[in-house]
């Protein structure tokens, strides 16, 4: 009977996070299809700040350089990633200690550090030969780095999960290296590559301060612009922007979850 | 499996896959022979895996390396697979070296003791990997495939996912797909270890069927004596990284060369040798007449009783040695019987078959018939 009450308890206290999690996404996506121009009062349902959101030149650019920059820093990203995990792989028995722990240090290190190290180290560079202006190709630079450790982690437990046999029977099996990599070693990661694509999609999406410090004025994202539209006050548009990005991202984390799911099976 | 050609048709190869490699195939349909000479691995700096491995294995030979584990039988498998790289020493597969040949230009195929079936292909493509991978053309890997399935009766299996099979049928999956692939040499990892009793006696009995109608060299791994003793031509006992023995089953049984391969293949009544001359021993169990014959040029050592060799109860026939001993335990098995005797304060196994002869009771005081050619004097 006490038991009962207990998980009753606990019952309750789950859907409260819940709530307390998702609510104010709610909040946002309801206010979203605001008719008023208001953040306080809701008075009817209409799609008017979804149109303002097509017509504005700003948002259309900002989602457009969103769009690029997560998709190249993705791709970039997986192949770099890709075969650190393997690397890390193949080496496991060594001794790897600090090496491992620099693997680490990008997904601990605070964003707003990682952000001002990548701005200061991209000014110089720039100063001293000309290239790397900010812009998107040192956002691109910038994501693919905090990305990287992600791919590499996944694909490297995905190495780790299969009988390690398998290598040994494709050897066996007259594959050379070039059709181990490619009848073998592909096709068996693809599900955890799949996934970590995705992931490091939504890092991308996601993420504001890094790309804020590495970002030139031409390039900004998604966030940049929303950070800088809310300095003139919330408006039902962004609440509209914030819905499709919480769309956008929910697609990308429940295949980057559907994708891990198959990996593990 | 019917003749086929195995010839890369360079026409019609699927594309993706790399050019004609040299293979180390001879005549598909004939079996070679194996020669190890002066294999030395060492793992690390301490661990000795195998020191000093000279071996000949027959064409066509149902060969086992036997042993306890960490005993080196599966390094010198996988130096045949080319999986190891040996630190010393050669090999030769008929009459070609390929000590430095890498696993995948070898005809050598392996049975995995996890069997290793590529998990995210079909039986079917699991089957033709080793085809695909040497750019055999499609129409040739269907027909292939089609006829192993059709030898190992494989039966609708092919049409399943390798993630649906039991223990049993992934067992011959991967015994087909290394067959598919007609190596000169078949390697097989304690592939029946992970299957249930009856399973395995099935898998036994078949196993040497296929190897005998193919006649293939087969070299077979395992720890398990019995397995071992039914299955092949001739077995190799290993221990602590050194061939101890080489012989056939009956040879290793009942002529095992020293007292560790006596205890490996299940011996129990091994007694130590204090006095002998060249018919006679003691031990602790009394003074024993020996067959002249047998006798070997070792003065110490170990004589070792079988225990099915012995005679209890009834008259002891002339020239048979005697002995009494009582019964402080009797095994009903069935088609035989065990009895632990006590014989002057020492163990003593003996097993009689169940003819339906009178079973001696616990505490009987029996006599004991020793024909002295079954006694075997053997090495410390």
């Amino acid at each position: 009977m006490k038991k009962r009450t207990l998980q009753r308890g606990l019952g309750v206290f789950w859907w409260l996070t819940l709530v307390f999690l998702y609510l104010p996404l709610v909040v946002v996506m309801v206010f979203s299809f605001n008719s008023a121009n208001s953040a306080a009062h809701f008075t009817g349902i209409s799609l008017r700040w979804y149109r303002r959101l097509l017509g504005n030149e700003e948002i259309l650019s900002a989602f457009a350089n969103s769009m690029v920059l997560a998709i190249t820093s993705s791709v970039i990203a997986l192949v770099i990633g890709c075969l650190i995990g393997y690397g890390m792989y193949r080496h496991r028995h060594r001794k790897l200690g600090w090496l491992i722990v620099l693997i680490y240090l990008p997904i601990v290190l605070p964003d707003i550090v990682f952000g001002i190290s990548e701005m200061t180290f991209f000014v110089q560079i720039h100063r001293l030969t000309g290239i790397l202006q900010p812009g998107i190709e040192t956002m691109i630079i910038a994501h693919v780095t905090f990305q990287i450790p992600f791919v590499a982690l996944i694909v490297y437990s995905r190495f780790v999960g299969l009988d390690p046999s398998l290598f040994e029977a494709a050897k066996d099996l007259y594959a050379s290296p070039w059709q181990r990599a490619l009848h073998f070693m592909l096709p068996t990661i693809k599900p955890a590559l799949l996934s970590a694509f995705f992931l490091s999609f939504t890092l991308s999406i996601d993420d504001f301060v890094i790309s804020f410090f590495t970002a030139g004025p031409e390039s900004a994202t998604l966030p940049i612009y929303i950070w800088g539209a809310i300095k003139k006050g919330v408006s039902p548009e962004i609440n509209a922007i914030a819905t499709l990005m919480i769309g956008a991202v929910a697609i990308a984390a429940v295949l980057s979850l559907i994708f891990s799911y198959r990996r593990q099976r | 499996m019917t003749p086929s050609t195995m010839a890369p048709d360079t026409g019609t190869r699927e594309p993706g896959t790399a050019q004609a490699r040299d293979i180390d195939r001879r005549d598909v349909r004939q079996a070679s022979s194996i020669d190890l000479r002066g294999l030395h691995k060492r793992f690390g700096k301490t661990t000795i895996a195998l020191d000093g491995v000279d071996l000949t294995i027959e064409a066509g030979e149902f060969f086992t390396l036997l042993g306890p584990s960490g005993c080196g039988k599966t390094t010198l498998l996988r130096i045949l697979a080319g999986l190891e790289e040996p630190d010393a020493g050669s090999l030769r597969i008929g009459d070609r070296d390929i000590t430095d040949t890498p696993p995948h230009k070898r005809s050598v195929n392996t049975v995995f003791q996890s069997y290793a079936l590529f998990p995210h292909l079909s039986v079917r493509d699991n089957l033709a990997f080793g085809l695909r991978m040497q750019g055999i053309p499609l129409e040739q890997r269907k027909a292939k495939v089609a006829e192993i399935a059709d030898f190992i009766q494989l039966g609708d299996l092919v049409e399943r996912r390798v993630d649906r099979l039991s223990g049993g049928q992934r067992q011959r999956i991967a015994l087909a797909r290394a067959l598919i692939c007609e190596p000169n040499v078949l390697l097989l990892d304690e592939p029946l270890s992970a299957l249930d009793a009856g399973l395995r006696g099935q898998l036994q009995v078949e196993l040497q069927r296929i190897q005998k109608r193919l006649g293939m060299t087969f070299v077979f791994v395992t720890h398990d004596q019995d397995e071992a003793m039914v299955m092949s031509d001739r077995i190799a006992v290993l221990d602590s990284g050194i061939i101890q023995q080489v012989g056939t089953p009956s040879e290793v049984y009942e002529h095992p060369v020293n007292a560790f391969v006596a205890r490996f293949m299940g011996h129990d009544n091994l007694f130590a040798i204090q006095r002998s001359a060249d018919n006679w021993v003691d031990t602790d169990l009394g003074r024993l007449q020996l067959d002249p014959a047998q006798q070997r040029s070792e003065q110490q050592g170990w004589l070792l009783i079988r225990p099915e060799t012995l005679e209890l109860g009834g008259d002891v026939p002339a020239g048979y040695n005697r002995l009494e001993g009582i019964v402080k335990e009797r095994l009903y098995r069935g088609s035989r019987i065990e009895y632990r005797l006590e014989v002057n304060g020492v163990t003593l196994m003996a097993v009689a078959s169940n003819l339906g002869q009178r079973l001696h009771a616990v505490d009987d005081r029996v006599t004991i018939s020793v024909c002295p050619e079954d006694l075997v004097r053997v090495a410390a």
